[in-house]
């Protein structure tokens, strides 16, 4: 009842016809302000291109940069991008926005911005290149708090005001909220969270996810914690050692690049040190693909399979 | 290395003497094109005669007729242009340190990156892409890697005073020795950084162009017309340091300070330059050599052309670096670094 409630306030709240330009959005530590709609958008990387693509915006854009073939492109998404065009498998130049004529760039701190490279909302306002950042990604440049869906409800938020479709932003962030709220009941059963530990790659050291990468949120999302939320980074190699001590119950695999999941596996399984690991004994691992990982629409897809997975581990 | 090393290229008889005015009339026709295929070529696709239709428009304003889109002229005026000067600044100012430390140090591997002077500018770069962040904006990394640089200087320079390095061998031992302490910090920067954020410091430190633009250009271009000439005056001098401290002496020049003076006036150099460009191998060592095979020893000649030669090999590494895996960019120390590697191999194959 009460989540019907919030539901009717939400679409209260939202408004309701196309907003009056300008419309001034809070990147990160800027305040951006646009005096009209953006008709030549370009956005970074897989997940964050989907998000534009969910809100419809399609028609606002000229192309996508950063999807490399480690990332893939699968059949849903290769719809919807509807032969969009590739600007650059990588992080783009300033000479390729700037040949596609762009005017609006969605991209996140390593998605596609680098601190102090040559392309940042600094090197692209000469141009008259907007750009949005995304939020999660905001911790490599201020204090932020604990990555959570909020910092996907607040992108999706952002880029309904630049673009002129708030409803349709609301409404989406509503379904969401509803479809996780509506998860199978066995996650909420759980009597203490599962520990769990986001393996990305890397064999000497782990690659893995600390307090302000979308995992944590997602696990959380789950019911589960993320065994390495108190390491304040992003994302970041730990140690061995560190993973062995803290002993997680789950392994969460992120699945892109040349080493496949079944490997990644494989190597976690075949380690004697790992073999006391309560996720490795009891063979408890889950893998997300790279797009469900990092922040975008199937987030809420992903908290569904670890949630699903938490509950076949403790039973 | 001593003397008969850096004559390894001295020529036979008076004739190739003579070379000098034809070598460098060419060469700057040759710089002239080097800038034309520069600004021609990109990522983006831009005709010849749009390229030169925004160039001479921007020179005077309205001699051609626009026909071109605006993000076209932004990429050849905004974005190539700035970025070949810098490529042609760059270069001749590292080549020129480079031969002016060859001189006073008789060493033929004496080079800018040598003397700890890059080191210091890397950690300051890295100091500020990975901990401090963008806290100055955009002159954040040129402002930290000029400071790193002359603090490395300073370290040298100190070094080489508590170790009385009157010398030139200990000169060079002490700014190697400082560049290895600094390096190793750097290192330790790196490593306590952001994993993917240090694919940026990766890229700074192999040099790169791709920062440049107009309001930074100033520096380089000041540095470079104070330093040059006060380096081509001392011509003289330093061709009595090429043969001998004791021969230089008996010319009546103050060794030990007249070569503190010239590493000074290289560390300056060096420092700004590797402020907006990171630290670019090879063009310091290897562009010194190339003039003197071509107009022999005498630093009068070597050092005008080794600025000439060094701005094109750096116009020209850029320009492969930019299209060797378009759309994405090479650091152009690597080009360098790969060009002057096989140059250097032939080169001791020659002899």
């Amino acid at each position: 009842m009460t989540r019907h409630l919030i539901f009717f306030a939400l679409f209260l709240a939202a408004p309701i016809a196309v907003q009056a330009f300008p419309v001034t959005v809070q990147s990160c530590d800027r305040a951006v302000t646009f005096v009209a709609l953006p008709e030549r958008a370009v956005s970074n990387d897989v997940n964050l291109t989907e998000m534009m693509l969910e809100l419809g915006l399609r028609d606002r854009m000229v192309g996508h940069t950063g999807i490399s073939d480690a990332r893939g492109i699968d059949a849903p998404l290769r719809a919807a991008l509807d032969g969009l065009p590739d600007l650059s498998p990588q992080y783009p130049g300033r000479e390729v926005l700037l040949g596609a004529g762009a005017d609006f760039y969605f991209a996140g701190w390593n998605y596609g911005l680098q601190v102090g490279g040559a392309i940042t909302p600094d090197t692209l306002a000469p141009f008259g290149i907007a750009v949005y950042e995304l939020t999660e990604s905001c911790a490599h440049v201020m204090e932020k708090p604990k990555a959570s869906l909020g910092d996907l409800y607040t992108d999706i938020r952002n880029l309904g005001a630049i673009f002129g479709v708030s409803e349709r932003a609301e409404a989406l962030i509503a379904g969401w909220q509803s479809e996780l709220a509506d998860l199978s009941p066995e996650s909420h059963i759980l009597a203490e969270p599962p520990r769990v530990f986001v393996y990305d790659s890397g064999e000497d050291m782990p690659f893995t996810a600390g307090r302000y990468a979308m995992p944590t949120a997602l696990i959380e999302a789950a019911g589960g914690v993320n065994v390495m939320e108190d390491i304040g980074r992003s994302w970041g190699t730990v140690g061995w050692e560190e993973v062995i001590a803290r002993d997680p119950e789950v392994i969460l695999i992120v699945d892109y690049g040349e080493v496949t999941a079944a490997q990644k596996r494989d190597f976690l399984l075949s380690n004697p040190a790992f073999a006391d690991l309560t996720a490795v004994r009891e063979e408890n691992f889950v893998t997300l693909d790279y797009v469900a990982a990092t922040p975008g629409p199937r987030n809420i897809g992903a908290v569904g399979v670890l949630a699903r997975a938490f509950a076949e581990a403790a039973r | 290395m001593t003397a008969p090393a850096l004559a390894l290229a001295r020529p036979t008889g008076r004739g190739r003497a003579l070379l000098f005015p034809a070598a460098f009339g060419l060469g700057a026709l040759l710089l002239g094109l080097s800038f034309t295929a520069s600004v021609g070529v990109g990522a983006v696709t831009i005709e010849t005669g749009t390229v030169w239709g925004v160039i001479a428009n921007r020179l005077v304003p309205g001699l051609v007729e626009v026909a071109w889109p605006g993000g076209h002229e932004a990429i050849v005026w905004d974005l190539r242009v700035p970025r070949a000067i810098l490529a042609g600044l760059v270069g001749a100012g590292l080549a020129l340190v480079g031969a002016s430390l060859q001189a006073v140090t008789r060493n033929a591997l004496a080079d800018p990156h040598l003397l700890g002077i890059s080191s210091g500018g890397a950690f300051g770069a890295i100091t500020a892409l990975l901990h401090t962040g963008m806290i100055l904006g955009l002159a954040t990394v040129p402002v930290f890697a000029f400071a790193g640089a002359l603090g490395a200087m300073a370290l040298v320079l100190g070094v080489a005073r508590l170790a009385d390095a009157a010398s030139a061998e200990r000169l060079v031992l002490a700014g190697v020795a400082v560049s290895f302490i600094v390096m190793a910090a750097a290192n330790a920067m790196i490593f306590l950084g952001d994993p993917r954020a240090s694919h940026t410091a990766l890229f700074w430190m192999l040099g790169g162009l791709g920062l440049a633009q107009w309001s930074h250009l100033v520096f380089p271009a000041l540095v470079l017309a104070l330093c040059g000439p006060w380096l081509w005056l001392r011509a003289q001098d330093l061709d009595a340091m090429t043969i001998g401290d004791e021969t230089a002496a008996t010319l009546g020049i103050p060794v030990a300070r007249f070569r503190l003076e010239v590493f000074s006036v290289g560390a300056l150099l060096t420092g700004v330059m590797v402020a907006f460009s990171g630290v670019i191998g090879f063009v310091g060592l290897m562009v010194p050599h190339l003039a003197r095979m071509m107009v022999g020893g005498g630093n009068a000649r070597v050092l005008p052309l080794s600025a000439l030669l060094g701005a094109m090999v750096l116009i020209w590494g850029d320009l492969v670096a930019r299209i060797l895996m378009a759309p994405q960019e090479l650091p152009v120390g690597v080009v360098t670094g790969f060009v002057g590697g096989l140059f250097f191999v032939w080169l001791l194959g020659r002899r």
